[in-house]
Protein backbone atom coordinates (compact mmCIF):
# COMPACT_ATOMS: atom_id res chain seq x y z
CA UNK A 1 0.00 0.00 0.00
CA UNK A 2 2.58 2.32 1.21
CA UNK A 3 4.35 1.84 -1.83
CA UNK A 4 1.72 2.66 -4.23
CA UNK A 5 1.40 6.08 -2.48
CA UNK A 6 4.81 6.44 -3.18
CA UNK A 7 5.00 6.65 -6.79
CA UNK A 8 1.11 8.15 -7.16
CA UNK A 9 3.01 11.38 -5.49
CA UNK A 10 6.22 11.11 -7.77
CA UNK A 11 3.91 10.88 -10.92
CA UNK A 12 1.79 14.11 -9.71
CA UNK A 13 5.37 15.84 -8.44
CA UNK A 14 6.72 15.67 -12.24
CA UNK A 15 3.02 16.50 -13.64
CA UNK A 16 3.30 19.77 -11.49
CA UNK A 17 7.01 20.52 -12.69
CA UNK A 18 5.64 20.05 -16.77
CA UNK A 19 2.60 22.19 -15.84
CA UNK A 20 4.60 25.01 -14.65
CA UNK A 21 6.96 25.10 -17.58
CA UNK A 22 3.93 25.39 -20.00
CA UNK A 23 0.22 25.66 -20.47
CA UNK A 24 -0.21 23.45 -23.19
CA UNK A 25 0.23 20.03 -21.22
CA UNK A 26 -2.09 20.62 -18.60
CA UNK A 27 -4.14 18.16 -19.80
CA UNK A 28 -1.12 16.46 -19.77
CA UNK A 29 -1.45 15.79 -16.13
CA UNK A 30 -5.25 15.06 -16.23
CA UNK A 31 -4.21 11.91 -17.81
CA UNK A 32 -1.06 10.93 -15.67
CA UNK A 33 -3.12 11.36 -12.36
CA UNK A 34 -5.55 8.79 -14.09
CA UNK A 35 -2.53 6.45 -14.95
CA UNK A 36 -1.08 6.64 -11.39
CA UNK A 37 -4.43 5.71 -10.05
CA UNK A 38 -5.03 3.37 -12.35
CA UNK A 39 -1.46 1.97 -11.45
CA UNK A 40 -2.04 2.43 -7.87
CA UNK A 41 -5.55 -0.08 -8.67
CA UNK A 42 -3.22 -2.49 -10.58
CA UNK A 43 -0.90 -2.93 -7.72
CA UNK A 44 -3.81 -3.46 -5.17
CA UNK A 45 -5.43 -6.23 -7.57
CA UNK A 46 -2.23 -8.04 -7.32
CA UNK A 47 -1.11 -7.88 -3.72
CA UNK A 48 -4.75 -7.56 -1.97
CA UNK A 49 -4.84 -11.49 -2.87
CA UNK A 50 -1.80 -12.11 -0.92
CA UNK A 51 -2.88 -10.41 2.01
CA UNK A 52 -5.52 -12.45 2.42
CA UNK A 53 -4.28 -14.98 2.78
CA UNK A 54 -1.39 -13.37 5.04
CA UNK A 55 -4.60 -11.97 7.46
CA UNK A 56 -6.27 -15.13 7.40
CA UNK A 57 -3.19 -17.22 8.20
CA UNK A 58 -3.57 -15.28 11.70
CA UNK A 59 -7.33 -15.80 12.09
CA UNK A 60 -7.99 -17.76 15.32
CA UNK A 61 -11.71 -18.94 13.76
CA UNK A 62 -11.29 -21.99 11.52
CA UNK A 63 -13.42 -20.07 8.72
CA UNK A 64 -13.13 -17.44 6.02
CA UNK A 65 -16.22 -15.56 6.32
CA UNK A 66 -15.02 -13.18 9.58
CA UNK A 67 -11.46 -12.43 10.87
CA UNK A 68 -12.39 -13.54 15.09
CA UNK A 69 -8.75 -13.22 17.27
CA UNK A 70 -5.19 -12.48 16.60
CA UNK A 71 -3.45 -15.82 17.20
CA UNK A 72 -0.06 -17.35 16.17
CA UNK A 73 -1.28 -20.85 16.71
CA UNK A 74 -1.63 -21.95 13.81
CA UNK A 75 2.12 -21.41 12.82
CA UNK A 76 3.22 -23.09 15.89
CA UNK A 77 0.77 -26.29 14.95
CA UNK A 78 3.25 -26.33 11.22
CA UNK A 79 6.48 -26.57 13.47
CA UNK A 80 4.81 -29.79 15.35
CA UNK A 81 3.40 -31.34 11.94
CA UNK A 82 6.75 -33.80 11.26
CA UNK A 83 5.27 -34.30 7.69
CA UNK A 84 5.65 -30.61 6.93
CA UNK A 85 8.66 -29.72 8.37
CA UNK A 86 10.29 -32.99 6.56
CA UNK A 87 8.78 -31.91 3.10
CA UNK A 88 9.99 -28.25 3.76
CA UNK A 89 13.53 -29.49 4.42
CA UNK A 90 12.85 -31.66 1.48
CA UNK A 91 12.32 -29.01 -0.74
CA UNK A 92 15.82 -26.66 1.01
CA UNK A 93 17.23 -29.73 -0.08
CA UNK A 94 15.90 -29.85 -3.91
CA UNK A 95 16.23 -26.53 -4.75
CA UNK A 96 19.79 -26.07 -2.82
CA UNK A 97 21.33 -29.33 -4.93
CA UNK A 98 19.46 -28.24 -7.98
CA UNK A 99 20.78 -24.56 -8.16
CA UNK A 100 24.73 -25.57 -6.89
CA UNK A 101 23.87 -28.27 -10.48
CA UNK A 102 21.91 -25.08 -12.14
CA UNK A 103 25.15 -22.68 -11.74
CA UNK A 104 27.81 -24.91 -12.98
CA UNK A 105 25.97 -26.26 -16.07
CA UNK A 106 24.28 -22.43 -16.48
CA UNK A 107 27.37 -20.66 -16.20
CA UNK A 108 29.60 -22.70 -18.50
CA UNK A 109 27.04 -22.94 -20.98
CA UNK A 110 27.00 -19.20 -20.74
CA UNK A 111 30.36 -19.01 -21.40
CA UNK A 112 30.40 -21.00 -24.36
CA UNK A 113 27.36 -19.56 -26.32
CA UNK A 114 28.39 -16.26 -25.69
CA UNK A 115 32.12 -17.11 -27.02
CA UNK A 116 31.49 -19.35 -29.33
CA UNK A 117 30.62 -19.52 -33.07
CA UNK A 118 29.08 -22.77 -34.40
CA UNK A 119 25.92 -23.01 -36.89
CA UNK A 120 22.84 -23.14 -35.55
CA UNK A 121 23.64 -20.89 -32.21
CA UNK A 122 20.42 -19.29 -31.85
CA UNK A 123 18.80 -22.52 -32.77
CA UNK A 124 20.49 -24.01 -29.30
CA UNK A 125 19.65 -20.94 -27.32
CA UNK A 126 15.82 -21.49 -27.99
CA UNK A 127 16.04 -25.39 -27.71
CA UNK A 128 17.61 -24.56 -24.01
CA UNK A 129 14.94 -21.86 -22.93
CA UNK A 130 12.21 -24.77 -23.53
CA UNK A 131 12.23 -26.70 -19.69
CA UNK A 132 11.31 -23.19 -18.50
CA UNK A 133 9.08 -22.01 -21.31
CA UNK A 134 7.63 -24.63 -22.24
CA UNK A 135 4.21 -25.27 -19.98
CA UNK A 136 5.53 -27.53 -17.26
CA UNK A 137 3.28 -30.66 -17.57
CA UNK A 138 5.19 -31.47 -21.41
CA UNK A 139 8.48 -31.23 -19.28
CA UNK A 140 6.56 -33.35 -16.32
CA UNK A 141 5.64 -36.46 -18.32
CA UNK A 142 8.82 -36.05 -20.75
CA UNK A 143 10.58 -36.43 -17.59
CA UNK A 144 8.57 -38.97 -16.48
CA UNK A 145 8.73 -41.04 -19.69
CA UNK A 146 12.58 -40.68 -19.51
CA UNK A 147 12.82 -41.50 -15.84
CA UNK A 148 10.72 -44.54 -15.87
CA UNK A 149 12.19 -46.63 -19.03
CA UNK A 150 15.61 -45.96 -17.61
CA UNK A 151 13.73 -47.83 -14.35
CA UNK A 152 14.60 -45.08 -11.91
CA UNK A 153 11.92 -45.24 -8.91
CA UNK A 154 10.70 -41.46 -8.41
CA UNK A 155 12.35 -40.04 -5.47
CA UNK A 156 14.80 -36.97 -4.34
CA UNK A 157 17.24 -37.79 -7.11
CA UNK A 158 14.56 -37.33 -10.29
CA UNK A 159 12.83 -34.45 -8.40
CA UNK A 160 16.38 -32.47 -8.32
CA UNK A 161 16.87 -33.80 -11.97
CA UNK A 162 13.32 -32.45 -12.83
CA UNK A 163 14.63 -29.00 -10.92
CA UNK A 164 17.76 -28.82 -12.95
CA UNK A 165 15.62 -28.90 -16.30
CA UNK A 166 14.38 -25.06 -15.37
CA UNK A 167 16.62 -23.88 -12.77
CA UNK A 168 19.76 -24.20 -16.05
CA UNK A 169 18.26 -21.54 -18.31
CA UNK A 170 17.00 -19.22 -15.80
CA UNK A 171 21.02 -18.97 -14.74
CA UNK A 172 21.62 -19.34 -18.19
CA UNK A 173 20.04 -16.57 -19.50
CA UNK A 174 21.05 -14.28 -16.49
CA UNK A 175 24.61 -15.16 -17.03
CA UNK A 176 24.67 -14.45 -20.69
CA UNK A 177 23.25 -10.97 -20.47
CA UNK A 178 26.26 -10.66 -17.94
CA UNK A 179 28.53 -12.15 -19.83
CA UNK A 180 27.64 -10.22 -23.14
CA UNK A 181 27.80 -7.08 -21.51
CA UNK A 182 31.48 -7.79 -19.44
CA UNK A 183 33.24 -8.25 -22.63
CA UNK A 184 36.39 -9.77 -22.89
CA UNK A 185 38.80 -7.01 -22.58
CA UNK A 186 39.45 -7.32 -18.93
CA UNK A 187 40.55 -11.11 -19.60
CA UNK A 188 42.67 -10.25 -22.43
CA UNK A 189 44.37 -7.58 -20.15
CA UNK A 190 45.23 -10.30 -17.59
CA UNK A 191 46.62 -12.67 -20.17
CA UNK A 192 48.75 -9.96 -21.70
CA UNK A 193 50.07 -9.58 -18.45
CA UNK A 194 50.93 -13.54 -18.57
CA UNK A 195 48.12 -14.50 -16.50
CA UNK A 196 47.31 -18.35 -17.15
CA UNK A 197 43.54 -19.07 -17.85
CA UNK A 198 43.25 -20.57 -14.54
CA UNK A 199 44.71 -17.70 -12.66
CA UNK A 200 42.44 -15.03 -15.28
CA UNK A 201 39.38 -17.25 -13.98
CA UNK A 202 39.39 -17.32 -10.73
CA UNK A 203 41.19 -12.96 -10.29
CA UNK A 204 39.85 -11.83 -13.09
CA UNK A 205 36.56 -13.17 -14.43
CA UNK A 206 35.17 -14.57 -11.53
CA UNK A 207 35.16 -11.38 -9.19
CA UNK A 208 33.53 -9.96 -12.02
CA UNK A 209 30.86 -11.87 -12.48
CA UNK A 210 30.38 -13.51 -8.79
CA UNK A 211 27.52 -10.93 -8.00
CA UNK A 212 25.26 -12.18 -11.45
CA UNK A 213 25.95 -15.89 -9.82
CA UNK A 214 24.79 -14.93 -6.69
CA UNK A 215 21.74 -12.86 -8.07
CA UNK A 216 20.96 -15.98 -10.71
CA UNK A 217 21.45 -18.40 -7.52
CA UNK A 218 19.07 -16.65 -5.90
CA UNK A 219 16.83 -16.23 -8.58
CA UNK A 220 16.69 -19.96 -9.27
CA UNK A 221 16.52 -21.08 -5.48
CA UNK A 222 12.95 -18.45 -5.38
CA UNK A 223 11.42 -20.44 -8.42
CA UNK A 224 12.67 -23.86 -7.78
CA UNK A 225 11.10 -23.76 -4.14
CA UNK A 226 7.90 -23.01 -5.45
CA UNK A 227 7.59 -25.33 -8.61
CA UNK A 228 4.61 -28.10 -8.31
CA UNK A 229 3.58 -28.36 -12.16
CA UNK A 230 7.13 -30.71 -12.96
CA UNK A 231 7.26 -31.34 -9.54
CA UNK A 232 3.79 -33.25 -9.24
CA UNK A 233 4.56 -35.67 -12.00
CA UNK A 234 8.29 -36.39 -10.71
CA UNK A 235 6.89 -37.24 -6.88
CA UNK A 236 6.92 -40.75 -5.69
CA UNK A 237 6.44 -40.88 -2.12
CA UNK A 238 9.08 -38.33 -1.24
CA UNK A 239 7.85 -34.87 -1.44
CA UNK A 240 8.00 -31.34 -1.42
CA UNK A 241 6.96 -28.59 0.22
CA UNK A 242 4.64 -27.59 -2.43
CA UNK A 243 3.47 -30.61 -2.90
CA UNK A 244 2.92 -31.46 0.18
CA UNK A 245 0.25 -28.37 0.58
CA UNK A 246 -1.37 -29.35 -2.46
CA UNK A 247 -2.06 -32.27 -0.70
CA UNK A 248 -3.44 -30.50 2.43
CA UNK A 249 -5.72 -28.29 -0.14
CA UNK A 250 -7.63 -31.42 -0.77
CA UNK A 251 -9.16 -31.44 2.38
CA UNK A 252 -10.44 -27.55 1.82
CA UNK A 253 -8.45 -24.30 2.76
CA UNK A 254 -7.50 -24.37 6.72
CA UNK A 255 -5.69 -21.61 8.32
CA UNK A 256 -3.40 -24.03 8.63
CA UNK A 257 -2.88 -24.04 4.90
CA UNK A 258 -2.62 -20.38 5.29
CA UNK A 259 0.35 -20.26 7.43
CA UNK A 260 2.21 -22.32 5.55
CA UNK A 261 1.67 -19.90 2.68
CA UNK A 262 2.48 -17.21 4.34
CA UNK A 263 5.83 -18.53 5.56
CA UNK A 264 6.56 -19.77 1.94
CA UNK A 265 5.85 -16.21 0.44
CA UNK A 266 7.91 -14.26 2.92
CA UNK A 267 10.71 -16.81 2.09
CA UNK A 268 10.38 -15.78 -1.58
CA UNK A 269 10.29 -12.37 -0.96
CA UNK A 270 13.38 -11.89 1.09
CA UNK A 271 14.95 -14.58 -1.75
CA UNK A 272 13.97 -11.89 -4.38
CA UNK A 273 14.77 -9.17 -2.59
CA UNK A 274 18.45 -10.66 -2.21
CA UNK A 275 18.37 -11.39 -5.91
CA UNK A 276 17.95 -7.78 -6.87
CA UNK A 277 20.16 -6.45 -4.39
CA UNK A 278 22.92 -8.41 -5.90
CA UNK A 279 21.47 -7.88 -9.79
CA UNK A 280 19.57 -5.36 -8.94
CA UNK A 281 22.94 -3.03 -9.08
CA UNK A 282 23.72 -3.40 -12.58
CA UNK A 283 20.44 -3.71 -13.47
CA UNK A 284 19.37 0.23 -12.74
CA UNK A 285 22.88 1.23 -14.65
CA UNK A 286 21.48 -0.22 -17.22
CA UNK A 287 17.65 1.34 -16.88
CA UNK A 288 19.23 4.84 -16.43
CA UNK A 289 21.25 4.83 -19.78
CA UNK B 1 28.03 -17.15 -46.07
CA UNK B 2 29.43 -14.68 -47.20
CA UNK B 3 26.57 -12.49 -45.12
CA UNK B 4 28.09 -14.48 -41.37
CA UNK B 5 31.54 -13.87 -42.51
CA UNK B 6 30.19 -9.33 -42.41
CA UNK B 7 28.71 -10.06 -39.73
CA UNK B 8 31.63 -11.75 -37.97
CA UNK B 9 32.91 -8.93 -39.36
CA UNK B 10 31.10 -5.98 -37.99
CA UNK B 11 31.07 -7.97 -34.67
CA UNK B 12 34.94 -8.03 -34.39
CA UNK B 13 36.27 -4.80 -35.47
CA UNK B 14 39.69 -5.82 -34.56
CA UNK B 15 42.69 -6.66 -36.53
CA UNK B 16 43.40 -9.66 -37.95
CA UNK B 17 46.56 -10.83 -35.12
CA UNK B 18 43.94 -11.16 -32.54
CA UNK B 19 42.84 -14.00 -34.78
CA UNK B 20 45.38 -16.21 -33.54
CA UNK B 21 44.23 -15.82 -30.20
CA UNK B 22 40.65 -16.32 -30.97
CA UNK B 23 41.51 -20.24 -32.09
CA UNK B 24 43.26 -21.09 -29.37
CA UNK B 25 40.77 -19.91 -27.02
CA UNK B 26 38.02 -21.47 -28.70
CA UNK B 27 39.30 -25.06 -27.48
CA UNK B 28 38.46 -24.14 -23.68
CA UNK B 29 35.30 -22.35 -25.31
CA UNK B 30 33.98 -25.94 -26.60
CA UNK B 31 35.05 -27.95 -23.53
CA UNK B 32 32.81 -25.27 -21.39
CA UNK B 33 30.21 -25.99 -23.49
CA UNK B 34 30.27 -29.83 -22.46
CA UNK B 35 27.73 -29.80 -19.49
CA UNK B 36 25.14 -27.30 -21.20
CA UNK B 37 25.22 -29.90 -24.29
CA UNK B 38 24.79 -33.20 -21.82
CA UNK B 39 22.31 -31.08 -20.07
CA UNK B 40 20.51 -30.35 -23.36
CA UNK B 41 20.48 -34.10 -24.00
CA UNK B 42 19.66 -35.32 -21.45
CA UNK B 43 17.02 -33.63 -19.77
CA UNK B 44 15.44 -32.26 -23.14
CA UNK B 45 15.86 -33.64 -26.50
CA UNK B 46 16.14 -37.77 -25.14
CA UNK B 47 12.89 -36.96 -22.59
CA UNK B 48 11.12 -35.57 -25.74
CA UNK B 49 12.16 -37.98 -28.47
CA UNK B 50 10.86 -40.65 -25.66
CA UNK B 51 7.81 -39.20 -25.55
CA UNK B 52 7.37 -39.04 -29.27
CA UNK B 53 8.19 -42.91 -29.38
CA UNK B 54 5.37 -43.57 -26.49
CA UNK B 55 2.96 -41.40 -28.36
CA UNK B 56 3.28 -44.00 -31.24
CA UNK B 57 2.44 -46.91 -28.54
CA UNK B 58 -0.73 -48.55 -27.80
CA UNK B 59 -2.38 -49.55 -24.47
CA UNK B 60 -3.94 -52.25 -24.54
CA UNK B 61 -5.74 -53.89 -20.76
CA UNK B 62 -2.54 -52.99 -18.69
CA UNK B 63 0.05 -53.17 -20.72
CA UNK B 64 1.41 -50.64 -22.84
CA UNK B 65 2.04 -52.42 -26.41
CA UNK B 66 5.39 -52.04 -28.95
CA UNK B 67 3.60 -51.30 -31.94
CA UNK B 68 3.98 -48.36 -34.32
CA UNK B 69 0.64 -46.65 -34.75
CA UNK B 70 -1.03 -43.59 -35.16
CA UNK B 71 -4.02 -44.28 -33.14
CA UNK B 72 -3.91 -42.30 -29.95
CA UNK B 73 -3.48 -39.22 -32.85
CA UNK B 74 -6.70 -40.60 -34.57
CA UNK B 75 -8.40 -40.88 -31.03
CA UNK B 76 -7.66 -37.66 -30.37
CA UNK B 77 -9.30 -36.06 -33.91
CA UNK B 78 -12.38 -38.84 -33.53
CA UNK B 79 -12.90 -37.88 -29.95
CA UNK B 80 -14.61 -34.84 -29.90
CA UNK B 81 -14.33 -34.28 -26.50
CA UNK B 82 -10.52 -34.07 -26.97
CA UNK B 83 -10.19 -31.87 -29.42
CA UNK B 84 -13.41 -29.38 -28.33
CA UNK B 85 -11.52 -28.88 -24.95
CA UNK B 86 -8.57 -28.30 -26.62
CA UNK B 87 -10.47 -25.78 -28.91
CA UNK B 88 -12.11 -24.56 -25.61
CA UNK B 89 -8.39 -23.88 -23.74
CA UNK B 90 -7.10 -22.11 -26.99
CA UNK B 91 -10.24 -19.56 -26.19
CA UNK B 92 -9.70 -19.22 -22.54
CA UNK B 93 -5.64 -18.76 -23.52
CA UNK B 94 -6.75 -15.66 -25.58
CA UNK B 95 -8.91 -14.31 -23.63
CA UNK B 96 -6.26 -14.45 -20.44
CA UNK B 97 -3.66 -12.90 -22.85
CA UNK B 98 -5.79 -10.72 -24.29
CA UNK B 99 -6.98 -9.52 -21.02
CA UNK B 100 -3.49 -9.33 -19.19
CA UNK B 101 -2.08 -7.20 -22.27
CA UNK B 102 -5.03 -4.74 -21.65
CA UNK B 103 -4.26 -4.41 -18.09
CA UNK B 104 -0.69 -4.28 -18.67
CA UNK B 105 -0.02 -2.08 -21.56
CA UNK B 106 -0.99 1.11 -18.81
CA UNK B 107 0.83 0.48 -16.38
CA UNK B 108 4.17 -0.11 -18.44
CA UNK B 109 3.55 2.75 -20.06
CA UNK B 110 3.23 4.39 -17.04
CA UNK B 111 6.09 3.29 -15.36
CA UNK B 112 8.83 3.05 -18.70
CA UNK B 113 7.26 6.46 -20.45
CA UNK B 114 5.94 9.03 -17.88
CA UNK B 115 7.45 8.22 -14.53
CA UNK B 116 11.22 9.53 -14.01
CA UNK B 117 11.63 8.51 -10.01
CA UNK B 118 11.39 4.49 -8.70
CA UNK B 119 11.31 3.06 -12.13
CA UNK B 120 13.61 0.09 -10.91
CA UNK B 121 11.32 -0.59 -7.70
CA UNK B 122 7.89 -0.32 -9.25
CA UNK B 123 8.77 -2.89 -12.37
CA UNK B 124 10.50 -5.42 -9.30
CA UNK B 125 7.14 -4.74 -7.37
CA UNK B 126 4.98 -6.34 -10.35
CA UNK B 127 7.18 -8.92 -11.04
CA UNK B 128 7.71 -10.21 -7.74
CA UNK B 129 4.78 -12.27 -8.42
CA UNK B 130 5.93 -14.06 -11.37
CA UNK B 131 8.02 -15.80 -8.90
CA UNK B 132 6.40 -15.90 -5.49
CA UNK B 133 4.67 -18.97 -4.78
CA UNK B 134 2.50 -19.74 -7.59
CA UNK B 135 0.04 -22.03 -5.33
CA UNK B 136 -0.13 -19.64 -2.77
CA UNK B 137 -2.09 -17.41 -5.22
CA UNK B 138 -4.29 -20.11 -6.45
CA UNK B 139 -4.67 -20.29 -2.44
CA UNK B 140 -5.32 -16.93 -2.22
CA UNK B 141 -8.25 -16.77 -5.09
CA UNK B 142 -10.22 -19.91 -3.53
CA UNK B 143 -10.53 -17.77 -0.47
CA UNK B 144 -11.78 -14.74 -2.02
CA UNK B 145 -13.79 -16.37 -4.78
CA UNK B 146 -15.48 -19.46 -2.85
CA UNK B 147 -18.97 -19.82 -1.04
CA UNK B 148 -17.58 -18.71 2.08
CA UNK B 149 -15.50 -16.46 0.46
CA UNK B 150 -14.43 -12.74 0.61
CA UNK B 151 -16.36 -11.69 -2.65
CA UNK B 152 -19.64 -13.13 -1.11
CA UNK B 153 -19.26 -11.88 2.28
CA UNK B 154 -18.40 -8.92 1.05
CA UNK B 155 -21.61 -8.24 -1.31
CA UNK B 156 -23.77 -9.63 1.48
CA UNK B 157 -22.73 -7.49 3.76
CA UNK B 158 -23.35 -5.16 1.50
CA UNK B 159 -26.64 -6.21 1.39
CA UNK B 160 -26.30 -6.72 -2.88
CA UNK B 161 -27.16 -10.55 -2.70
CA UNK B 162 -28.88 -12.26 0.66
CA UNK B 163 -27.47 -15.52 0.06
CA UNK B 164 -23.69 -16.68 -1.21
CA UNK B 165 -23.72 -17.07 -5.15
CA UNK B 166 -21.65 -19.53 -6.08
CA UNK B 167 -21.26 -17.99 -9.72
CA UNK B 168 -17.29 -17.22 -8.70
CA UNK B 169 -15.96 -20.44 -8.08
CA UNK B 170 -15.37 -23.35 -10.17
CA UNK B 171 -16.14 -22.17 -13.47
CA UNK B 172 -14.36 -21.21 -16.51
CA UNK B 173 -14.31 -17.54 -15.34
CA UNK B 174 -12.92 -18.30 -11.73
CA UNK B 175 -10.21 -20.14 -13.88
CA UNK B 176 -9.48 -16.93 -16.66
CA UNK B 177 -9.14 -14.83 -13.83
CA UNK B 178 -6.59 -16.40 -11.94
CA UNK B 179 -4.79 -17.37 -15.01
CA UNK B 180 -4.68 -13.52 -15.67
CA UNK B 181 -3.80 -12.65 -12.28
CA UNK B 182 -0.63 -15.24 -12.83
CA UNK B 183 -0.43 -13.66 -16.85
CA UNK B 184 -0.01 -10.17 -16.07
CA UNK B 185 3.72 -9.51 -15.12
CA UNK B 186 4.48 -12.08 -17.57
CA UNK B 187 3.27 -9.94 -20.13
CA UNK B 188 4.32 -6.96 -18.12
CA UNK B 189 8.37 -7.75 -18.39
CA UNK B 190 8.28 -7.66 -22.68
CA UNK B 191 5.81 -4.77 -22.73
CA UNK B 192 8.19 -2.66 -20.39
CA UNK B 193 11.33 -3.67 -22.32
CA UNK B 194 9.69 -2.67 -24.96
CA UNK B 195 7.88 0.42 -24.37
CA UNK B 196 11.48 1.55 -22.47
CA UNK B 197 13.37 1.17 -25.77
CA UNK B 198 11.65 3.58 -27.66
CA UNK B 199 14.10 6.64 -28.60
CA UNK B 200 12.62 10.09 -26.80
CA UNK B 201 13.73 12.18 -29.29
CA UNK B 202 11.67 9.99 -31.66
CA UNK B 203 8.28 11.28 -29.68
CA UNK B 204 9.99 15.05 -29.21
CA UNK B 205 10.90 15.20 -32.95
CA UNK B 206 7.05 14.22 -33.89
CA UNK B 207 6.09 17.04 -31.41
CA UNK B 208 8.06 19.92 -32.75
CA UNK B 209 6.87 18.44 -36.20
CA UNK B 210 3.08 19.07 -34.18
CA UNK B 211 2.22 16.01 -33.64
CA UNK B 212 -0.64 16.05 -30.77
CA UNK B 213 -0.31 12.87 -28.04
CA UNK B 214 -2.89 10.43 -30.12
CA UNK B 215 -0.70 11.18 -32.84
CA UNK B 216 2.33 10.58 -30.85
CA UNK B 217 0.62 7.27 -29.43
CA UNK B 218 -0.47 6.26 -32.52
CA UNK B 219 2.24 6.20 -34.67
CA UNK B 220 4.89 6.29 -32.99
CA UNK B 221 4.71 4.46 -29.34
CA UNK B 222 2.14 1.63 -30.67
CA UNK B 223 3.58 0.18 -33.64
CA UNK B 224 7.12 0.41 -31.48
CA UNK B 225 5.65 -1.72 -28.90
CA UNK B 226 4.50 -4.21 -31.10
CA UNK B 227 7.10 -6.45 -30.02
CA UNK B 228 6.22 -6.23 -26.71
CA UNK B 229 2.71 -7.25 -27.13
CA UNK B 230 3.44 -10.33 -29.40
CA UNK B 231 5.76 -11.75 -27.17
CA UNK B 232 3.54 -10.90 -24.03
CA UNK B 233 0.56 -12.77 -25.97
CA UNK B 234 2.10 -15.89 -26.60
CA UNK B 235 4.22 -16.64 -23.69
CA UNK B 236 1.11 -15.85 -21.80
CA UNK B 237 -1.15 -18.07 -24.34
CA UNK B 238 0.82 -20.75 -23.60
CA UNK B 239 1.57 -20.20 -19.48
CA UNK B 240 -2.44 -20.53 -20.11
CA UNK B 241 -3.17 -22.98 -22.75
CA UNK B 242 -0.52 -25.51 -20.70
CA UNK B 243 -2.00 -25.20 -17.01
CA UNK B 244 -3.50 -27.79 -14.80
CA UNK B 245 -3.34 -27.18 -11.46
CA UNK B 246 -5.25 -23.64 -11.89
CA UNK B 247 -8.05 -25.47 -13.69
CA UNK B 248 -8.07 -28.52 -11.09
CA UNK B 249 -8.12 -25.97 -8.26
CA UNK B 250 -10.72 -23.39 -9.11
CA UNK B 251 -12.01 -24.74 -12.30
CA UNK B 252 -14.45 -27.37 -11.25
CA UNK B 253 -16.05 -29.47 -13.44
CA UNK B 254 -16.82 -26.71 -16.51
CA UNK B 255 -13.27 -24.94 -16.39
CA UNK B 256 -11.40 -28.12 -16.83
CA UNK B 257 -8.54 -27.61 -19.71
CA UNK B 258 -6.77 -29.49 -22.18
CA UNK B 259 -3.84 -29.98 -19.44
CA UNK B 260 -5.94 -31.64 -17.35
CA UNK B 261 -7.10 -34.22 -20.17
CA UNK B 262 -3.04 -34.82 -20.37
CA UNK B 263 -2.68 -34.97 -16.47
CA UNK B 264 -5.78 -37.70 -16.17
CA UNK B 265 -3.65 -40.23 -18.39
CA UNK B 266 -0.82 -40.27 -16.51
CA UNK B 267 -3.03 -40.33 -13.38
CA UNK B 268 -6.45 -42.30 -12.92
CA UNK B 269 -6.69 -42.64 -16.81
CA UNK B 270 -3.64 -44.03 -16.46
CA UNK B 271 -2.98 -44.25 -20.79
CA UNK B 272 0.75 -42.74 -21.17
CA UNK B 273 0.70 -43.68 -24.51
CA UNK B 274 -2.70 -41.51 -25.40
CA UNK B 275 -1.59 -39.04 -22.87
CA UNK B 276 2.28 -38.94 -24.41
CA UNK B 277 0.17 -37.99 -28.15
CA UNK B 278 -1.86 -35.14 -26.35
CA UNK B 279 1.37 -33.75 -24.36
CA UNK B 280 3.08 -33.84 -27.60
CA UNK B 281 0.21 -31.86 -29.77
CA UNK B 282 0.47 -29.28 -26.87
CA UNK B 283 4.46 -29.49 -27.30
CA UNK B 284 4.05 -29.04 -30.94
CA UNK B 285 1.63 -25.97 -30.88
CA UNK B 286 3.89 -24.52 -27.91
CA UNK B 287 6.84 -24.86 -30.22
CA UNK B 288 5.06 -23.34 -33.44
CA UNK B 289 3.96 -20.75 -30.83
CA UNK B 290 7.64 -19.79 -29.18
CA UNK B 291 8.79 -19.89 -33.44
CA UNK B 292 6.52 -17.46 -33.86
CA UNK B 293 7.62 -15.35 -31.38
CA UNK B 294 11.25 -15.51 -31.74
CA UNK B 295 10.88 -14.11 -35.87
CA UNK B 296 8.73 -11.53 -34.81
CA UNK B 297 10.16 -9.97 -31.27
CA UNK B 298 13.61 -8.70 -30.87
CA UNK B 299 17.33 -10.50 -30.96
CA UNK B 300 17.47 -10.03 -27.28
CA UNK B 301 16.93 -13.22 -25.15
CA UNK B 302 13.22 -12.31 -24.30
CA UNK B 303 11.96 -14.60 -21.47
CA UNK B 304 13.13 -12.97 -18.76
Amino acid sequence: MENGLKFKNSGTVIADNKNSRSKKLKGERKRFSFLSIYSVLIYMFLYIPLFVVVVFSFNSSKSTVSFERFTFSWYIELFKDSALMSAFLHSIEVSLIAVVIAIIIGTSGAFFLVRANFPGKKFFMTIAQLPYVLPGIIVGIALLIFFISLNFKLNAFTIILGHVSFTTPVVLMQMMSRIQRLGKTYEEAAQDLGANPMKTFFLVTLPLIKTAIIGAAFLAFTISFDEIVITYFLTGTWNTLPVFIYGMMRFGLSPKVYAVSSLVLILSIVMVYFMAKFTGKTEEASLKK
Amino acid sequence: METTEALDKKINKKAPVKKVQKEKTKLGTLLLGVPVILWLLMIVIIPVILMLIMSFKIKSGYEITNIFTFQNYLSFFKNSTYWRILLKSFRMAFIVSFTAIIVSYPLAFFISRVLKKGRSFLFMLIIIPLWVSYLVRIIAWRTILGNNGLLNNLLMGLHITKQPLSIFLYNNFSVILTLTYIAIPFVFIPLYTALEKIPNNLVEAARDLGANDFHVFKSIILPLSAPGFITGFMLSFILALGDYIIPQQLGGKTGLMFGNIVWSQFGFASNWPLGSALGFILFTIAAVILAITQKFSGEEGIYM
